[in-house]
C-alpha cells in the first residue's frame, strides 16, 4: 500500500476545497488535496455562476450580505481573469411588491453594498429584452465567475507551492488514533489503486457529501440536506448584466450572462441524495415561465442545457430541528469543529456558505486548523494572486473572438461554437492528467456550444487518437461516453432551435458515422445526473 | 407565430435569429467570398457564432469581418432562417465605429453627393476619373483601386428629364423609384424604363426628393447617416404609397434596401417607411406580376440576340424568382443564356476598395469565364454596380433587362 | 396571384424528387423554400434499409417484412416496387446530367457495407461510383486524410476498421493542402481535386507510400464540378482503386446531386425560389388553393392545384415542438402524431435508445394525404414526402435518402395519375 505523507489533507476539490489547499499552501503547509471526480464536479461547477454583490440577502440574510459585499471585493482584486465585471440588477417586475425595493435599499446601505437606484429607460436602454413593464432598476456590482476556471488558477497556485491534486482519487476511510483524525484511504476511480493519505490534519471540504464523510471517523449526528437548484443555460446572452427579481428570494429570479450564455434559475427543492438530482418536466416548465417574467419571450429563445446542483444544507441536530424550507437556512458558513463538538482533534468541516464567500470559507478553515495546531500563521488569500491574475484585467467574453484573430490562418479551428483552436486542445489533451473527453470539456468549454459536440466531437475524438493519447478502441468509447453524457443534460429540455439541433446531430452520429456500430468498447463510467454548462 | 419560420423572435431583433443555427455549413458552401479568400473566415463564424462573443455596447474585436461583402447569399440560401448578413452588418457598423471611417468610404458611400459634384463638370470629372495619373493617387490616397469600374457622369441628371416629361394619363399608375445609378450615371436607361412602362400602360410618376436610398452607408457602417437618407426616401415615395400607388425601381439593390434592408438592418419603424416598404418593386418583378394577371402587353418584336443573364445577390435578396428570365422569355428568337453564378464580386462598393479589389475579381472570375464563353451580344444584369463591374471585366455591354424589353417593345 | 399547378414545399431530396418527377412530364412547378435542404449535410447514398435491428443485407426482402409488421412505417406507401421504380428513375437522372458520366452504381436488392468517416460499416444499396469501391471485402485499404482537413481523421477509421477484422486497413495523413491553408473544408478540397494539377501533387506525394494492390480511400472530396473525371484521372495515375468516404458535412457527394437535380428541374421548366418561408395555406372544401409564404417582411400568396410538402423533419425546421411541448408542422399547420401528450417523457436516458418520439410526423393515407388524428383526410390535394412522415426514425435504421426519395417519387407519380384522370375526366365532360 502506497503512503503519501502530508501536513494537510483537504477533501473535496470543488470551490472551497481548492481555496482551502490554495490558502492552506500559501501558509508554508504541505497540502494533498482529493477528489473523487474531476475539480468541480460537485455542487461548486453546477451553480449559476453568479458572484453576488450581495444584494439577494440584503433584507433577509443580513450577515450572509454583509460577507458578500466584502468578499465580493476581495475576490474582484485577487482573481480578476476569472470574473467578468457584468454589472447587475435588481428590478420590481409586475409580480413584485414595488416597497419591497426601499426595504432593499436600506439594506444595502446598512450592509455598505454600493446600490444606485437609476431610471427604468435607462435599464431599459441597456438591456432591450428586459421586461419593458418594470417599475423599478437599481445597480450593483453583481458579477459572473467562471468556476473551472477559479478552481483550477487555485489548485495550480497551490500546485506550484508544492501541493498535489489528486483528482478521481474518492476517499473510502478515514484513519484514526488516539481520538484524532490521521488521514484517510483513497482509490483511484479509474484504476481501482488504494492509496494511504497521513496527514497531520484534515479538511472535510466536500460540502453535500460532508456527512458521508465525517461518519467515517465515527461523527453522528450531522446531516446535509441537498437543496436541489435547476438552471437553465439560454444559447445566448439574452442580457449582459445580472438580472435579479427585487423580491425576497424566490424560483427563477436570477438571470446570469455567464460567457456565451445566459443561465436563469434557480429552485430549491429538498432532495434526499446529492447523487440522485434528477431534473423534472415540472421544474423545467416553471423555470421557463419565471424566465419569461425577466425576459418577455425567452421561451423563443434556445434553451441549451438543464442542469441541477444540490446546495449543500447543514443540519446539526445539536443545534436545533431542521428548518421547513432549505431556503430559510441561513447562506452563511460555520465550520465544525469536531474537537469541540466530538472530541475528535485533526479534523474540521465547513458547512453551508456560498461560492461567493469561499475564500472566507477556506480562510475561516484554514485558522481554526492552526488555533487547533496552536501555531500562527496569518493567510495571505486576501492580497496574492493565484496563476493567471497577473495582469489584473477582467475576463471579458470577446476574449476568445479577438485571439482567434490572431490564428485565423495558421491553426485549425477544432470547436467552432466555442472558438477552440487545434494547438490549445492539444495542449490540453496533453497536459491534462486524464484522456477523458469530458474533463477537457469542462476545461475548455469544448462542446458546450449550440451544437453541444456535433460537429467538433468527432475532430476531437480524432485528435486525441492522432496524438496517441488514446488507441481505436478508448477514443471510441470515448466518443460514445461523451455522446450520452452531453444526453442527459439536454434531453429534458429539447424543444424548438435544440431539438432540430439535436435531431442533426443524430443524423451525423448515426446517420452519417453510424457509431452505435463501432466496434465495442466500453463506455466510460458516469453518475446519473445532468452535467452543466 | 411558429418558432423557426424565420421571424424574428425576442421582439424583432436580427441578432436573436442566431440562435436558429445548427452549424450546418450550408452558408459557408454558398459565400463567394470565403470560397476564394481565407482572410474572410465564413458567414457561419463572422454571423451567428462570433455575435455570441459580442457585448452589444463594445466593438467587435475581430476585424476580419470586415472581408464579408453584404451580399446577403448567406441569409437566402440558410435553411433555419438565420439572418446572417443582417448580423454580419450590423456587426460592421460597431467593427467601424472602433476602427474609425475612411474618408475612402465616406465618399464612396454618398453616391449623390459624388453625382452633384460631378455632374456640372461631367467631361473634366470623367477625364479625371479616367487618367491613370489620377487613379494611381487615388489609391494610393484613399484606397479606391485603379482597376476598379467607375462608370462616367452623365453631364445632365434623370431628374431634370422627368421634371419635363409628361406621362400620359392611362389607368394603372405606377411611381418611378429612379435610384443615383439611373439619375447621374444612367439617365438614358431612366428614360427607356418609362418609355417602356407607359407602352404597357402605366402612368409613370416620378416622385421628387428622390435621393440617395443609403444602402451604401449601411453596408460601409455609418448607419445614422443612412437613415437620415432613408427617413428622406420615405417621406418622398410615402405619398405616393399611401394613395395605392406602386413603386417600381430599376435598381434592385435600393429597392431591396426600402422593401425590407432598412428596416432589419438600420431598425427604422417609421410610418413613411412602413407604408412605402410595402408597395416598393423591383421593376422586373412588378411586370411578371401583371404578366400573370394578363395584363402586361406581350406584343414584342422578334429580337434575335444572345444574351447572357446573371441574376445579381440583392435581386436574389427579394426572394421572387429570377422573373427577368420569364420576361425575356415572351421575347421571340432571343436566345437566353443563364449564367450560374452566385456573386459577380462588386457587392456594391466592396470591390471598389484597393483591399478588396482582387478579392472581388477571384469571386467573379467564374461568372467572367461564363460570359466570355458565351460571347453574347449583350450581357443581361439588373444592378447597375454590377454591370459596370462586368463591363470592366469582360469587355462584353451589359444592359438591364429593362433594355431588352425596351427594343423588342419595339421603342427604338 | 402566380399559379402553378404544383407548389412544392421543400428543396430536400424529397421536394427536388417530386418537382423533376412532374416537371419532366409537363407540369407547371414552383418549389419554396426558406434555404437550401438537406443535400448538402447528408452524403446521399441511397440507404434503403441498413437496419431493422439487425444489419439488412437484403434491403427490398427486409422493407417487404418491415411494412407487413409495421403498416404504419412510411415505406408502406411505396413497397418495394415503389423503392425500386424511384431509385431507378433517380440513376437515370444522372445519364444526361450536368456531371455526365457521374453515375450512381449498386442495386436495390443489395446492401453493401462500406466504412463510415469514423470507421464504422453502415449498409447501403446504391451509391456514387466514386464510393462503391469502398465496399468491405474487397482487399487492403490505404485511406488518406489531410490534416488541413479537420472533418476526416484516417488514424482513428483505420483503427476501427481493423478491429473488426473485416479488412485490414492503414492510414495515411498528408500535410498536402490548396493553397497551403491550414483549414479548409470539404468543398475547398473537392475544387482542388477538380484540378490535375492538384491531382498530380497527391500522386506524388502517394506514389511510393502505396504498397501492394491496396486501394486507396479519400474523404469525399473528389471533385465538384467534374468528379467522375477526377476519381478516373486519380485512378488512372495511382494504378489501382480509389474510392471516397462521406464524413461531416458539408457534403460534396451531397451537393453533386443538388447541382444535377436543380439543373434538370431548370431544364425541364421547373423554378425554385428560395427565401421563401411558406407559413400556410388558403383553404376552400377540403382542397388547398394557395400556398402563402413570408418573403421578407411581405406575404405572397402562390396559387396551386397541387402542394407537395416535403419540409423534413425536426431537423429541418419541417417540424417543431414547442416549449410548451406540443408538435408542428411549420409550413401547412398539418397535424403531427407520435409525439407523447404533455407530461409524458418524449426521449428516454440514454441517448441511444430508441426515444418515444422518435417517429413523430406527419400521418397519412395510402396516397400520401395528411390525416387527423381521427384518420380523416386533412385536404385533397396536399401530399407529404420525405422526413415529414411519421412512423420512421430513418437515422437509426438508416433508410434516410431511400424514404426520401421513394415518398418523393410516388407523390409526383400520384399527382400525374389524378391530374391526368381529372384532366381525361374534363375532357371527356365528367365530374368536377
Amino acid at each position: 500500500m502506497t503512503a503519501l505523507r502530508a501536513d494537510v489533507l483537504v477533501i473535496g476539490g470543488g470551490a472551497t476545497g481548492a481555496a482551502a489547499a490554495w490558502d492552506a499552501a500559501l501558509r508554508g503547509f504541505d497540502v494533498v488535496l482529493v477528489d473523487r471526480a474531476d475539480l468541480a464536479e460537485g455542487t461548486s461547477g453546477r451553480f449559476h455562476g453568479l458572484l453576488h454583490s450581495g444584494g439577494r440577502y440584503v433584507v433577509k440574510d443580513r450577515l450572509a450580505a454583509e460577507e458578500c459585499v466584502a468578499e465580493n471585493v476581495i475576490l474582484r482584486r485577487v482573481i480578476p481573469h476569472c470574473i467578468e465585471d457584468t454589472g447587475g440588477l435588481f428590478v420590481t417586475t409586475p409580480d413584485d411588491d414595488p416597497a419591497y425595493a426601499d426595504r432593499f435599499l436600506q439594506g444595502c446601505e446598512e450592509t455598505e453594498l454600493p446600490a444606485e437606484e437609476i431610471p427604468v429607460a435607462e435599464a431599459l436602454r441597456a438591456e432591450r429584452r428586459l421586461n419593458p413593464r418594470i417599475s423599478r432598476a437599481i445597480r450593483v456590482p453583481d458579477a459572473s465567475i467562471d468556476i473551472w476556471k477559479t478552481v483550477w488558477s487555485l489548485a495550480t497556485g497551490a500546485a506550484e507551492h508544492g501541493a498535489r491534486i489528486l483528482t478521481y482519487h474518492k476517499v473510502i476511510d478515514l484513519h484514526s488514533a488516539d481520538g484524532a483524525v490521521t488521514g484517510a484511504r483513497v482509490r483511484h476511480e479509474q484504476t481501482g489503486e488504494e492509496l494511504d493519505i497521513e496527514a497531520g490534519f484534515t479538511l472535510n471540504a466536500s460540502g453535500a457529501w460532508a456527512a458521508q464523510i465525517v461518519r467515517m471517523a465515527g461523527i453522528e449526528g450531522i446531516g446535509v440536506i441537498p437543496g436541489k437548484g435547476i438552471m437553465i443555460a439560454m444559447n445566448h446572452r439574452l442580457v449582459n448584466t445580472v438580472i435579479n427579481r427585487c423580491t425576497m428570494p424566490a424560483d427563477g429570479d436570477i438571470l446570469v450572462p455567464i460567457r456565451t450564455i445566459s443561465a436563469i434559475g434557480t429552485t430549491d427543492i429538498r432532495a434526499a441524495d446529492p447523487d440522485e438530482i434528477p431534473v423534472t418536466q415540472d421544474e423545467v416548465d416553471q423555470m421557463l415561465d419565471d424566465g419569461d417574467r425577466l425576459v418577455p419571450g425567452l421561451r423563443q429563445a434556445r434553451a441549451l442545457r438543464v442542469w441541477a446542483g444540490a446546495r449543500p444544507l447543514f443540519q446539526d441536530e445539536r443545534s436545533g430541528p431542521a428548518a421547513a424550507d432549505t431556503r430559510d437556512v441561513s447562506r452563511t458558513h460555520a465550520v465544525v469543529d469536531h474537537a469541540e463538538r466530538d472530541g475528535v482533534r485533526g479534523l474540521l468541516t465547513m458547512s453551508g456558505g456560498k461560492l461567493t464567500t469561499m475564500r472566507l470559507m477556506a480562510q475561516d478553515l484554514v485558522d481554526a486548523m492552526c488555533r487547533q495546531l496552536g501555531t500562527e500563521r496569518p493567510s495571505r488569500t486576501e492580497h496574492e494572486r493565484p496563476p493567471g491574475a497577473e495582469d489584473g484585467e477582467y475576463m471579458r467574453l470577446g476574449s476568445r473572438l479577438r485571439r482567434r484573430e490572431e490564428t485565423l490562418q495558421d491553426e485549425q479551428l477544432i470547436c467552432e461554437c466555442e472558438l477552440i483552436g487545434r494547438g490549445r486542445l492539444e495542449e490540453a489533451m496533453r497536459n491534462s492528467g486524464t484522456a477523458n473527453l469530458d474533463d477537457i470539456r469542462r476545461r475548455l468549454r469544448l462542446g458546450m456550444g449550440p451544437c453541444q459536440g456535433g460537429f467538433c466531437i468527432y475532430r476531437a475524438t480524432g485528435i486525441e487518437h492522432a496524438i496517441e493519447r488514446l488507441d481505436g478502441a478508448e477514443a471510441s468509447a470515448s466518443l460514445l461516453s461523451f455522446l450520452r453524457e452531453r444526453w442527459k443534460g439536454v434531453w429534458p429540455i429539447l424543444y424548438g432551435d435544440q431539438l432540430r439541433q439535436a435531431r442533426l446531430d443524430d443524423w451525423i452520429f448515426q446517420g452519417l458515422l453510424d457509431v452505435e456500430h463501432l466496434p465495442e468498447g466500453a463506455p466510460v463510467a458516469s453518475t446519473e445526473e445532468p452535467a452543466p454548462v | 407565430m411558429a418558432l423557426g419560420d424565420g421571424n424574428d423572435v425576442l421582439g424583432g431583433l436580427m441578432r436573436d435569429s442566431l440562435d436558429h443555427c445548427v452549424k450546418c455549413t450550408i452558408c459557408e458552401t454558398f459565400c463567394p467570398v470565403s470560397n476564394v479568400t481565407p482572410l474572410f473566415p465564413g458567414p457561419k463564424y463572422v454571423g451567428p457564432q462570433a455575435e455570441r462573443f459580442r457585448v452589444p455596447d463594445e466593438q467587435s474585436p475581430d476585424g476580419s469581418l470586415d472581408y464579408c461583402s453584404g451580399c446577403g447569399i448567406c441569409t437566402q440560401v440558410c435553411p433555419q432562417g438565420v439572418h446572417i448578413a443582417e448580423i454580419n452588418t450590423q456587426a460592421r457598423a460597431k467593427l467601424r465605429e472602433r476602427t474609425g471611417f475612411k474618408l475612402r468610404d465616406r465618399l464612396v458611400a454618398r453616391p449623390d453627393v459624388l453625382g452633384r459634384l460631378g455632374t456640372p463638370a461631367a467631361p473634366v470629372a470623367n477625364w479625371t476619373l479616367r487618367n491613370p495619373v489620377v487613379r494611381g493617387v487615388a489609391e494610393r490616397m484613399l484606397g479606391v483601386d485603379r482597376r476598379a469600374a467607375v462608370p462616367p457622369f452623365a453631364g445632365r441628371t434623370f431628374q431634370a428629364w422627368a421634371q419635363r416629361h409628361r406621362s400620359p394619363p392611362a389607368a394603372r399608375r405606377v411611381a418611378y423609384f429612379h435610384g443615383c445609378g439611373a439619375n447621374w450615371y444612367e439617365p438614358d436607361s431612366g428614360r427607356r424604363t418609362v418609355e417602356l412602362l407607359e407602352h404597357v400602360g402605366c402612368q409613370v410618376d416620378v416622385p421628387r426628393g428622390q435621393s440617395c436610398c443609403g444602402l451604401p452607408l449601411q453596408s460601409n457602417g455609418m448607419f445614422d447617416a443612412a437613415r437620415k437618407y432613408v427617413r428622406a426616401m420615405a417621406r418622398a415615395l410615402a405619398p405616393a404609397a399611401r394613395s395605392g400607388v406602386d413603386i417600381v425601381g430599376t435598381s434592385t439593390s435600393c429597392t431591396l434596401m426600402l422593401k425590407r434592408e432598412a428596416r432589419e438592418i438600420l431598425e427604422l419603424d417609421d410610418d413613411d417607411l412602413r407604408v412605402v416598404s410595402d408597395h416598393v418593386y423591383d421593376i422586373c418583378e412588378y411586370l411578371l406580376m401583371l404578366h400573370d394577371r394578363g395584363e402586361l402587353r406581350t406584343d414584342f418584336a422578334p429580337l434575335p440576340l444572345t444574351v447572357t443573364y446573371h441574376a445579381p445577390c440583392q435581386q436574389q435578396g427579394h426572394g421572387v424568382g429570377k422573373p427577368a428570365l420569364d420576361l425575356m422569355a415572351l421575347v421571340p428568337e432571343l436566345r437566353v443564356i443563364e449564367n450560374d453564378a452566385t456573386c459577380c464580386g462588386v457587392a456594391g462598393t466592396y470591390g471598389l476598395k484597393s483591399e478588396k479589389y482582387e478579392i472581388a475579381m477571384d469571386v467573379g472570375a467564374g461568372l467572367f469565364r461564363q460570359i466570355a464563353e458565351a460571347a453574347p451580344d449583350l450581357a443581361v444584369c439588373d444592378s447597375e454596380t454590377c454591370r459596370w463591374h462586368i463591363e470592366k471585366a469582360t469587355g462584353v455591354e451589359v444592359v438591364h433587362p429593362i433594355e431588352i424589353l425596351h427594343r423588342a417593345a419595339p421603342l427604338g | 396571384m402566380t399559379h402553378h399547378d404544383v407548389v412544392v414545399v421543400g428543396t430536400g431530396v424529397a421536394g427536388l424528387t417530386a418537382a423533376l418527377r412532374l416537371a419532366e412530364d409537363g407540369a407547371r412547378v414552383i418549389v419554396l423554400a426558406k434555404g437550401v435542404g438537406a443535400t448538402h449535410l447528408s452524403p446521399v447514398t441511397v440507404d434503403v434499409l441498413g437496419y431493422d435491428p439487425e444489419r439488412v443485407a437484403r434491403p427490398l426482402e427486409a422493407v417487404q417484412r418491415l411494412i407487413e409488421q409495421r403498416p404504419d412505417h412510411p415505406y408502406a406507401l411505396v413497397g418495394p416496387e415503389g423503392i425500386r421504380a424511384a431509385v431507378a428513375w433517380f440513376k437515370e437522372r444522372f445519364a444526361d446530367g450536368p456531371l455526365a458520366p457521374y453515375a450512381y452504381t449498386g442495386d436495390v436488392e443489395r446492401n453493401m457495407l462500406l466504412p463510415t468517416a469514423v470507421g464504422a460499416l453502415r449498409p447501403s444499396a446504391v451509391v456514387p461510383e466514386t464510393m462503391a469501391g469502398g465496399e468491405v471485402g474487397d482487399g487492403d485499404v490505404c485511406v488518406v486524410g489531410f490534416r488541413a482537413l479537420k472533418d476526416f481523421h484516417p488514424l482513428l477509421l483505420t483503427d476501427n476498421l481493423n478491429r473488426l477484422g473485416a479488412v485490414s486497413a492503414r492510414g495515411l495523413e498528408l500535410d498536402l493542402t490548396p493553397e497551403g491553408r491550414a483549414d479548409i473544408n470539404a468543398l475547398g478540397f473537392a475544387r482542388a481535386f477538380d484540378d490535375p494539377g492538384f491531382r498530380g501533387q497527391l500522386t506524388i506525394r502517394l506514389a511510393d507510400r502505396l504498397r501492394g494492390d491496396e486501394r486507396v480511400a479519400l474523404p469525399a472530396v473528389l471533385g465538384i464540378a467534374d468528379p467522375h473525371h477526377a476519381w478516373a484521372d486519380l485512378q488512372e495515375r495511382l494504378g489501382r482503386p480509389v474510392f471516397e468516404v462521406p464524413t461531416l458535412p458539408p457534403s460534396v457527394p451531397g451537393m453533386r446531386v443538388f447541382a444535377t437535380l436543380r439543373e434538370r428541374l431548370r431544364r425541364a421548366g421547373g423554378r425554385v425560389v428560395l427565401n421563401n418561408v411558406v407559413t400556410g395555406a388558403d383553404r376552400a372544401a377540403g382542397r388547398v388553393t394557395a400556398v402563402r409564404a413570408r418573403v421578407g417582411l411581405r406575404d405572397v400568396v402562390y396559387g396551386a392545384d397541387w402542394v407537395v410538402a416535403a419540409t423534413g423533419g425536426f431537423a429541418s425546421g419541417g417540424l417543431e415542438l414547442d416549449s410548451r411541448w406540443v408538435g408542428h408542422e411549420t409550413a401547412l399547420g398539418l397535424p403531427v402524431s407520435g409525439i407523447p401528450a404533455v407530461g409524458s417523457d418524449r426521449f428516454r436516458a440514454d441517448y441511444f435508445d430508441s426515444h418515444p418520439m422518435g417517429r413523430a410526423g406527419v400521418a397519412v393515407d395510402g396516397d400520401q394525404r395528411p390525416v387527423d388524428a381521427t384518420g380523416a383526410q386533412v385536404f385533397e390535394n396536399v401530399l407529404v414526402a420525405g422526413a415529414t412522415l411519421a412512423g420512421a426514425e430513418p437515422w437509426r435504421e438508416k433508410s434516410g435518402d431511400g424514404l426520401s426519395l421513394a415518398t418523393g417519387h410516388r407523390a409526383a407519380e400520384i399527382i400525374l395519375a389524378e391530374s391526368g384522370a381529372r384532366a381525361g375526366a374534363a375532357a371527356a365532360g365528367i365530374g368536377g
